[in-house]
């Protein structure tokens, strides 16, 4: 017998939570197999896991290493679903976001844990990496027309670097197309607001708030 | 009461005149550029002169910053040593590690044991030797990355974070082989003259792997490596960085004399919360780096009348952080409100 298609979602949910990156294929191919559609079994089962992945860690219950593997099970999932997808969906354009961590520093888990969610909310994210020379941040900026650019650090030593970044936005004349995003320990909504970023997140959950503001996607 | 008997008695909660001012080196980078062009002694190559690294941090005392010398300037000797690519950085930012010597935890052993005989890991204790031979009245802090934080930059974090879960068997059999070589670089520091040991595990934070897997490895190992030291020494120094909150009872199983925090960690939550150890810290870098010296005088104070009895930086100094600024750390323990009362 079948399983129904709520199940299969709860259980594909269940399994992103629960971490189950190789038990999740085998319910995604059952789900796709039963007929079911996958930008649903996506949206409803994978990233309905993943959000409540963040809620939980929103709420100090997972931490980060937790998080990590939680959407190793959902992009194994993905694997799977994604392409069973319509055309159409899966040529959806979706709003790009550059990512990285500036140039001087290597601290990169905050900014791997803010990709993770801004792909489950639905941006595509070009991740430029850690210790990343300025002008990749405006190169690829350029290259993907992307909707907003994401910087971390976590060292004062580096943190002038966001400031450079927004002023070569401004030299290749594409700051009013992007939007400008940071974080990192050292900074704050003032410092954001002193080089001219347009926000400031306190975590990789807020950040998904943030960007889908600043989009207008909220 | 010279510097070193100041250190020596507040690590074991002895009395003391006032508190020692120190900051111990490696990732507590105690460097800056304005005291590199004070002592003639720049980055990156402090890193790899021995002479040169033992007179910059001698710099730093001379200069009235801290009351130690330490070294070396970075937490990426033991990663180098064991096949990470390094690169040493600039005069402004530090080495880091820029490739790995592994791609998955189940391949730990092809990585190369620690030799001492070779590489930064001969220079850092060479370092130690010169400054043992000056015989200052200042403590020599030699520095050692903790197990979490080597155990990461050998390999991607991201794959190692996953391991931790995934693959207990290997992840421990790896993190012993990984504290077997920080034991072995930091016994050798000892012998070469070093007073104290200071271990700062930055990757292995609560925040990170939250309170079990914050006691199954970095707890564990972290011990495993305090235990293993020699008993002639001054003492332990082991520095966790971001909230503890989620962790307290787990950092009170450390066998340190002293635990060190991050400037987000209100001293006086710390005090009531960890009983068995001396507190150290925290006067927040970034005030260090873009405050004033008033600002960090009156930071200074409030370190030592929440409860701080080791007043240090709350993490590394920014390199770019001003010389009136860090001298701002030692007024504040000799003339602020506190020192008068």
């Amino acid at each position: 017998m079948t399983a129904s298609k709520e199940e299969l979602l709860a259980k594909l949910s269940e399994c992103v939570v629960e971490m189950e990156d190789e038990e999740v294929p085998e319910v995604a191919a059952e789900y796709i197999e039963a007929g079911y559609p996958a930008f649903d079994g996506i949206m409803d089962g994978l990233v309905d896991g993943m959000n409540k992945a963040s809620e939980l860690y929103d709420e100090e219950e997972y931490f980060v290493t937790d998080v990590l593997l939680c959407s190793d099970a959902m992009y194994a999932g993905l694997d799977v679903l994604r392409p069973h997808l319509p055309e159409e969906a899966a040529n959806a354009k979706k709003p790009a976001v550059v990512i990285g961590v500036v140039e001087g520093d290597t601290h990169d888990i905050g900014k791997n844990l803010v990709k993770i969610m801004l792909e489950t909310a639905g941006f595509e994210a070009y991740d430029l990496g850690r210790d990343v020379p300025l002008d990749a941040f405006v190169d690829k900026a350029v290259e993907v027309d992307a909707k907003i650019v994401c910087m971390s650090t976590l060292m004062t030593t580096t943190m002038d670097g966001m400031a450079t970044v927004i002023n070569k936005l401004k030299e290749r004349g594409i700051r009013d197309k992007v939007k400008v995003m940071v974080g990192g320990s050292p900074i704050s909504q003032k410092y954001a607001d002193d080089i001219g970023a347009d926000r400031y997140s306190v975590n990789a959950v807020e950040a998904v708030r943030v960007a889908k503001e600043l989009v207008g996607i909220a | 009461m010279n510097e070193k008997e100041r250190l020596s008695r507040a690590m074991h909660g002895e009395s003391v005149d006032r508190p020692p001012c120190i900051c111990p080196g490696g990732m507590m980078n105690m460097i800056t550029t304005e005291l590199m062009d004070t002592a003639h002694v720049v980055w990156p190559e402090a890193h790899l002169d021995a002479q040169k690294m033992a007179n910059l941090t001698i710099a730093n005392y001379e200069n009235g910053c801290f009351e130690n010398v330490g070294v070396p300037f970075c937490m990426t000797v033991e990663a180098e040593a064991m096949g990470a690519q390094v690169t040493m950085g600039t005069k402004i930012f530090e080495p880091h590690v820029t490739d790995y010597a592994v791609d998955s935890i189940t391949e730990w052993r092809k990585i190369t044991p620690i030799d001492l005989t070779r590489g930064r890991a001969k220079i850092v204790l060479e370092a130690i030797q010169i400054l043992k031979e000056r015989n200052l009245d200042v403590p020599i802090v030699g520095n050692i990355t903790g197990p979490v934080s080597t155990a990461s930059s050998v390999m991607d974090p991201v794959v190692f974070y996953k391991g931790l879960r995934k693959n207990r068997t290997e992840a421990h059999a790896y993190m012993q082989f990984v504290a077997d070589a920080i034991i072995k670089y930091a016994r050798a520091q000892i012998e070469a003259g070093a007073d104290v040991i200071a271990l700062s595990d930055p990757s292995g934070t609560g925040e990170i792997l939250g309170p079990k897997l914050f006691e199954e490895y970095a707890v564990k190992y972290i011990n495993r490596i305090l235990d293993s030291l020699q008993k002639e020494k001054m003492g332990t120094i082991v520095h966790i960085c971001g909230q503890m909150k989620n962790v307290y009872t787990q950092a009170e199983q450390l066998h340190s004399d002293v635990l060190s925090f991050d400037s987000c960690v209100p001293m006086k939550e710390a005090k009531k919360n960890l009983k068995h150890h001396t507190l150290m810290g925290n006067v927040s870098t970034w005030a260090l780096e873009f405050g004033t010296p008033d600002k960090v005088f009156s930071l200074t104070d409030k370190c030592r009348r929440d409860g701080s009895a080791i007043i240090s930086p709350a993490c590394g100094l920014g390199t770019k952080s001003p010389l009136a600024n860090i001298q701002a750390i030692k007024r504040g323990i000799l003339e602020g409100q506190e020192a008068v009362s």
